[in-house]
């Protein structure tokens, strides 16, 4: 296209751009069919309806505390649960909701302890299974991995397999312990003050870990696209929904994650202690699948390998990926490279129905 | 990124490829920029002073609401964490409720069995 041509197109594709822009939160997201199976206080625990379930054991999927688990279910054609669904499995979703000021006291204690085990009980009665998979991301995953190797005076508790998404384990090399690792830095202060901290603030801490990147260059490229006339409003729009739709983060949960992650990486050491009963990861012994991505600054490669060092699993697989903390299980490649991959291995360790 | 090595590049390729070396090493230099301590510690003062400046806003207006007589966010708040205890306590009575009722389903099971 000549410079000319450009000149003569740029107010409608300023219009389309605009209007891509604007019309953004209209993008559905999360709209595989889906049953409420149980509800406390801001969580809810979801069963996708299927025809074709061939594995008995089910699956339940735990996304972060900040941002939404839509991820998992982005869009028709590009949704990790639809691909789940169809290969065969019966998946259960479990979301935080919007934690407000109230859920202010909701630490890792509650969402280990209470919030995640009380969403396994259901989903083991509704699926009428003895075990299932837990499959957590980035801090869904250390959830499922603290609710594993917690204490439980003997008990096992009912996981079949673990299946861990660009888990952070112990983030003192992540952009983030420069900010928050200071001691200088009063987490307790700032969480007491907010209450939960606002999903906003959140959002702008990871944008500002790349900055240039987030506030500039997606638009631009966007831009870009509309110019060569292959912008693709249908990728675009759900994915943008999805990082500006920031629920707050409770918090004392917050100030928790501060230090058991950027100060004092106590899952490392066998220090961290819910409820006073103490998570060894020694304790993990499912089948365990852990995917790291290679461009990952959230929850980079190197903070997760001490797990491995950690657990006593005897079945473990570490898929080492290209890709960055969301798109490499979210991005257009994935369905046809890692989920192939995940599901594999999934089928193998999931009992097919009689 | 074009190949500036190719003298065939017209005017506007250069203009984007010098565009795009400049926002890639913007992009290098400001995540650089925001790895330094001296950025993490104005984030954190930052955070700080937003979080003290929005406790302050919150108690102003609730005191406003309050000579009115008309609930404020601190009450809100009060009496959504009532309505989370009671539904705490509910949970962990259901709990009980349905541990029991199976547990009365297997044992009607195991007398059928035997009879």
């Amino acid at each position: 296209m000549s410079a000319v041509e450009r000149v003569m197109r740029f107010p409608v594709n300023a219009l389309e751009y605009a209007n891509i822009l604007l019309t953004t939160d209209d993008a559905v997201v999360g709209a595989t069919p889906k049953e409420v199976v149980w509800t406390h206080r801001e969580t809810t625990l979801y069963r996708y309806r299927s025809s074709n379930r061939r594995y008995a054991v089910p699956l339940l999927l735990v996304f972060a505390l900040i941002n939404r688990p839509d991820i998992f279910d982005l869009r028709p054609g590009s949704s990790l649960v639809e691909y789940l669904l169809e290969e065969g499995f019966d998946v259960f979703l479990v979301d935080w909701g919007y934690p407000d000021e109230e859920d202010a006291e909701m630490g890792l204690d509650e969402f280990v302890c209470d919030e995640l085990d009380w969403a396994v009980r259901e989903t083991l009665r509704a699926a009428g299974a003895e075990e299932l998979t837990l499959m957590g991301w980035c801090i869904g995953a250390t959830l499922c991995a603290m609710y594993c190797g917690l204490d439980r005076d003997g008990g096992r508790v009912p996981v079949k397999n673990l299946v861990e998404l660009t888990m952070p384990i112990d983030g003192r090399q992540s952009g983030y312990a420069k900010w928050v690792g200071d001691e200088d830095f009063d987490v307790e202060r700032v969480a007491e003050k907010y209450g939960s901290l606002p999903g906003g603030a959140i959002d702008f801490a990871n944008k500002m870990l790349k900055p240039v990147t987030n506030f500039w260059t997606t638009y631009r490229r966007l831009w870009d696209g509309v110019q060569e006339g292959n912008a693709r409003r249908e990728a675009y729009q759900p994915m943008a929904k999805w990082v500006a739709d920031n629920p707050p983060f409770p918090g004392k949960a917050w100030a928790q994650w501060i230090e058991l992650m950027y100060r004092d990486a106590g899952l490392l050491r066998g220090r961290v202690r819910l409820r006073e009963k103490r998570v060894d990861l020694r304790r993990i012994d499912q089948s365990v699948l852990v995917i790291t991505a290679g461009a990952d600054h959230i929850a980079p490669r190197p903070g997760t390998m001490p797990f491995f060092d950690l657990i006593s699993s005897e079945d473990v697989e570490h898929m080492a990926r290209p890709g960055g903390h969301i798109g490499l299980v979210a991005g257009s490649a994935a369905r046809n490279e890692l989920w192939p991959e995940m599901a594999a291995w999934l089928a193998e360790r999931s009992e097919p129905t009689n | 990124m074009a190949d500036r090595s190719n003298g065939a590049q017209s005017p506007e390729e250069q203009v984007r490829a010098l565009f795009e070396d400049a926002e890639s090493s913007a992009a290098k230099a400001f995540e650089e920029l925001v790895r330094k301590p001296s950025f993490g510690r104005l984030l954190a003062l930052s955070a700080e002073n937003t979080a003290a400046l929005t406790r302050i806003a919150f108690d102003t207006v609730d005191l406003f609401w309050r000579n009115l007589r008309v609930a404020g966010r601190a009450d809100i708040v009060r009496l959504s964490r009532q309505l989370h205890r009671n539904e705490d306590k509910l949970e962990r009575v259901l709990q009980e409720v349905e541990s029991l009722r199976d547990l009365v389903a297997r044992e009607r099971e195991h007398e059928e069995a035997r009879s």
